[in-house]
């Protein structure tokens, strides 16, 4: 493997569909390749600190890029390294608020895996409210289920988390403590009989490219328009607190209603 | 008075959104990135979330005269995407809805901005895809599939983008809104000017599909040859009969030896990957990243140890769909391969590429590292020129890259042939390949893209190709775009005129046959029948139906000669051609001395039924859902007719019989299917003599002249 930044930046930016912040706010800037690009310049000493500083700002740290590249660069690793790098050059100690944009409007609250980035605390006080974090120690966790093909349903699952980022869940935190305690994804079928099919792309032993409880609905994997609307109508319910288990299931989502997500708040809380 | 700038349209002037906007994927482009020259940067990028504020945009451009380039998701490969000094940059990723689809007319709405994997996975989700498989459907949006003429992996089953788009919303500075196809506002001849017209006329904003239900089944399979004129006469006997296959990719010597792409489907992960990363795969076989500079560098003396040592090439076919029709063809494509002296490998080399076939352009990567460059050129023409062709562009550009090639469009009035080839030194080394390449293509009477389109690359060599046709490109551009606000100096670039090549049609070889365009239908059937046997798509009056109104599989005229202002002119140098704008249909109206070819079913098995049955054009159309494709598919004093030719003709046959009983079989009569234009009506409308999988037709109540000229004067916004 070259150097990430390299890889990256020549790169034809093959991961773009799984990067929540390019998808949910639509820059180009955002894309993975586009921010290599220009640490690459900024490594040849053709672009500014504060130029770099704002590019790597643009990342959430969700880990989606390198889960879905076939060459494993490990770009989120160093530009991670970079933000603390050139977290000076900065004019403030907060990422840039581009991503944030994206997050207005959702009137959802987001559980973002953030692992030491303050990007947390600055979307809190960008919605005006608690946002709730649920550190996994891994970028959400999902890699460290053994004998997964995480490729697809990671972006799967990502796409969905791009739907108007609305729908961000420590789901594969979720999915890990789930595994360890040998507890099937097919809870939530059982905790909930009102629900059908509630999917899950990290469900242990699901069966590739997307598990499913055993619901008899079909998956659905929404794109951001229809999660978006989706992630409205929850908000509109104004109900605090994570909404979002899985986006792929229109009809199961609403479906499930409010049950869901009361019932995985529960369930983490007991766990912890 | 300065125009006022439209605040109400998201819009960026940061400088990493200006930046990001200056590059596509033109690999000239990464050239001068790693070689450290700065690309040009618009002044502004808009982030447009409706028509509207689409129109409003470009309404403030062209009163400013500021340049507007749309761009997508920027995966273009020739630099027609990128924003410019002293533009603005109109990104559509804005425009990002999906819906509403139709699952009873089988279609679905689509904006712009939706990324191709988005889209599929949304299709997929509801049981639906829409066939559209380019290697770039991660990175691509469905806006720049259609503004540059893509074509997808599948093609062969469905069609490349223009065959599945029924209906196009757009925008343009001077028209406004404005929606052209099934249903639309504007003048059909709009049609094939938008698409491939690369953001030089309008900024699609909407556009509806033709999709399927996902296939029941899938067949993939490999084939070895001993040498390459052999496999392409087999691969061109394939289409030929008729057998439709989804997925057709001829890899030649070169790029199967150094592919390895006989490896059984069970090669583990690590192994290099399948995919059209053939140089990638040398550069595997070498660690060749830190051993990169030295072939790169000799690439005349690679290219004659690669000819040395490769012998034998890999055909990967395979077909999807409705398992009976699968069989059916597979079978028949199995025996005819056989027959062509083909080595069955069995179904790991099909699986293999299946896996990783949208894995190409990681390949390129570590050529671009290396201080090299790497680039793809996608050529078509007829069968006949297709070989020649091969061999005039190898040796065009063998002495300055390592080049090797593919095929993966084929279809019966000839074929696509994709070059990858890398070289080592800056653009003015790039330039010269490139201009070499495009040279012998046209040279040895090609068009100069199937796929990729034009942009700033390829703009010279694109007008050099279209010749005198381009006045139609300018009377759509007066009428849509008069200020010349739209993506000005990419897709056609003039230089000096020159005259279309020597023909060399071979009508027994290339399936075509070479008609006057005001022949009738009795003397162009005449004119097949003393070539090879019938009419492939025997129109009773030409034109053929309009695209909208035609499956994917059923072709109009392919190459049109006429002249124009005394200058010859010769368009549709391939069965299929992404030099900008199709302006065919405007020749076909404004030249003169004009010919068409046709295409040619050879003579060959032949199977027809007849049954009375109730709703005859209902049960027409439930055959086309069910995969079939028949060459004869009509209703006859009341009577549903149903015909298939070639080696699948009777099991194909029993297949219609088995799911229409009433059918009983007859004589094979050669039959003609209604010209067009048609407009779309109820099923069961009385007057209905035409179906596809999402519409059925009849005649215009008055047919409507739309002559190109009506383009001029065209209402303003």
């Amino acid at each position: 493997m070259s150097h990430p930044v390299s890889t990256c930046a020549l790169c034809p930016r093959l991961c773009r569909p799984v990067c929540p912040v390019a998808v949910g706010s639509g820059r180009e800037a955002a894309v993975p390749t586009a921010i290599a690009s220009v640490l690459w310049d900024h490594a040849r000493g053709r672009v500014s600190d504060a130029l770099a500083a704002s590019a790597a700002s643009l990342c959430v740290d969700c880990g989606a890029c390198r889960s879905f590249c076939q060459l494993d660069a490990p770009f989120p690793d160093h530009l991670r390294g970079a933000r603390v790098a050139l977290a000076g050059a900065l004019p403030h100690a907060v990422p840039s608020p581009e991503p944030l944009r994206a997050l207005e409007g959702s009137g959802v609250t987001c559980v973002i895996e953030t692992d030491g980035r303050p990007f947390g605390d600055a979307l809190s006080q960008r919605l005006q409210r608690s946002v709730r974090r649920w550190r996994t120690g891994d970028a959400l966790g999902v890699a460290a289920i053994d004998g997964m093909d995480l490729k697809g349903p990671h972006a799967a699952q990502i796409r969905a988390q791009a739907s108007g980022l609305a729908l961000v869940v420590a789901h594969g935190g979720v999915a890990k403590v789930l595994s360890r305690l040998g507890v099937p994804f097919t809870w939530l079928h059982e905790l909930v009989p009102s629900i059908s099919g509630v999917a899950s792309c990290c469900a242990p032993g699901a069966a590739a490219p997307l598990g499913c409880c055993g619901g008899a609905g079909p998956l659905v994997v929404q794109h951001p328009a229809d999660a978006r609307r989706v992630a409205q109508a929850w908000a509109a319910r104004a109900e605090p607190g994570v909404r979002v288990v899985d986006a792929r299931c229109q009809a199961h989502l609403a479906a499930a209603g409010h049950a869901v997500p009361d019932a995985i708040d529960s369930l983490i809380a007991d766990l912890a | 008075m300065t125009p006022q700038l439209p605040e109400d349209v998201p819009s960026s002037v940061d400088p990493l959104d200006l930046r990001a906007a200056s590059r596509d994927l033109w690999p000239g482009g990464t050239l001068d990135f790693v070689q450290g020259v700065a690309a040009p940067e618009p002044d502004r990028v808009f982030l447009p979330r409706d028509a509207g504020e689409v129109a409003r945009v470009l309404r403030w451009a062209a009163e400013a005269g500021v340049p507007v380039v749309t761009y997508g998701a920027g995966s273009g490969v020739c630099g027609g995407a990128r924003g410019m000094a002293g533009s603005v940059v109109l990104d559509t990723k804005g425009l990002d809805r999906i819906g509403p689809l139709d699952r009873d007319r089988w279609t679905v709405d689509v904006e712009p901005g939706v990324l191709g994997q988005h889209l599929e996975d949304w299709l997929a989700a509801r049981g639906f895809t829409l066939g559209h498989s380019p290697s770039s459907i991660w990175c691509s949006t469905v806006g720049g599939w259609v503004a540059a003429r893509s074509a997808g992996q599948l093609s062969g089953r469905y069609g490349v983008i223009e065959d599945m788009v029924l209906r196009i919303e757009a925008v343009s500075p001077a028209r406004g809104r404005f929606v052209v196809g099934d249903g639309g506002d504007a003048p059909e001849a709009w049609w094939p000017m938008l698409i491939g017209s690369e953001g030089t006329l309008a900024v699609i904003t909407r556009v509806r599909f033709r999709v399927w239900p996902a296939p029941a089944s899938r067949w993939l399979r490999g084939y070895a040859f001993d040498d390459l004129p052999t496999a392409v006469r087999a691969m061109r006997r394939l289409v030929q009969a008729e057998l439709w296959p989804a997925v057709i990719r001829l890899y030649d010597p070169v790029d199967t030896r150094v592919g390895g792409r006989t490896k059984s489907k069970d090669a583990p992960e690590h192994a290099p990957k399948e995919s059209d990363g053939w140089l990638a795969r040398m550069l595997d076989a070498v660690d060749a990243r830190r051993a990169l500079a030295l072939p790169l560098a000799l690439p005349g003396l690679v290219n004659r140890l690669f000819d040395a040592a490769a012998s034998g090439c890999l055909l990967i076919v395979g077909f999807e769909g409705d398992p009976g029709v699968v069989d059916a063809a597979s079978r028949a494509a199995s025996a005819l391969l056989a027959d062509e002296g083909a080595t069955d490998l069995g179904d790991g080399p099909g699986e293999r590429w299946w896996r990783s076939r949208h894995h190409v352009s990681y390949k390129l990567i570590p050529i671009f590292e290396a201080g090299g460059f790497a680039d793809t050129m996608e050529v078509a023409c007829t069968w006949a020129r297709l070989v020649p062709l091969y061999h005039a562009v190898r040796k065009a550009i063998g002495h300055t890259a390592i080049v090797m090639a593919h095929m993966s469009h084929v279809y019966p009035e000839g074929g696509s042939i994709y070059f990858s080839f890398a070289g080592r030194g800056d653009r003015r080394a790039y330039d010269a390949t490139w201009r070499a390449a495009l040279e012998a293509v046209l040279a040895a009477g090609g068009t100069i893209t199937h796929h990729h389109g034009v942009g700033a690359l390829k703009a010279a060599a694109a007008a050099a190709e279209v010749g005198p046709a381009i006045v139609g490109w300018h009377d759509a551009r007066a009428a849509l775009d008069p200020t010349g606000t739209m993506n000005p100096g990419r897709l056609f670039v003039e230089g000096d005129p020159r005259d279309p090549p020597v023909d060399r049609l071979d009508p027994a070889v290339d399936g075509l046959v070479l008609v006057p365009a005001e022949a009738s239908y009795d003397e162009r059937q005449s004119a097949a029948t003393s070539v090879l046997g019938e009419l492939m798509w025997p129109w009773r009056t030409l034109p053929a139906p309009q695209p909208w109104a035609r499956m994917p599989w059923q072709s109009g005229p392919m190459e049109v000669r006429a002249r124009v202002g005394g200058r010859p002119c010769v368009l549709g140098r391939g069965p299929r051609s992404a030099t900008g704008p199709d302006l065919r249909p405007w020749l076909l109206e404004r030249g003169t001395n004009r010919e068409v070819t046709l295409a040619v079913a050879a003579s060959g098995e032949r199977w027809m039924a007849e049954g009375v049955v109730a709703q005859p054009w209902s049960v027409a159309q439930e055959l086309l859902r069910a995969d079939l494709r028949p060459a004869v598919l009509t209703v006859v004093d009341g009577r549903l007719r149903v015909g298939f030719r070639g080696p699948a003709a009777a099991a194909m046959g029993a297949l219609a019989r088995a799911r229409v009983p009433e059918l009983e079989q007859v004589p094979y009569t050669a039959t003609a299917s209604p010209g067009g234009p048609l407009v779309a009506c109820a099923l069961d409308d009385p007057n209905v003599i035409w179906v596809t999988t999402n519409s059925a037709f009849r005649v215009p109540p008055t047919v409507l002249e739309e002559p190109m000229l009506s383009l001029v004067g065209a209402e303003a916004p």
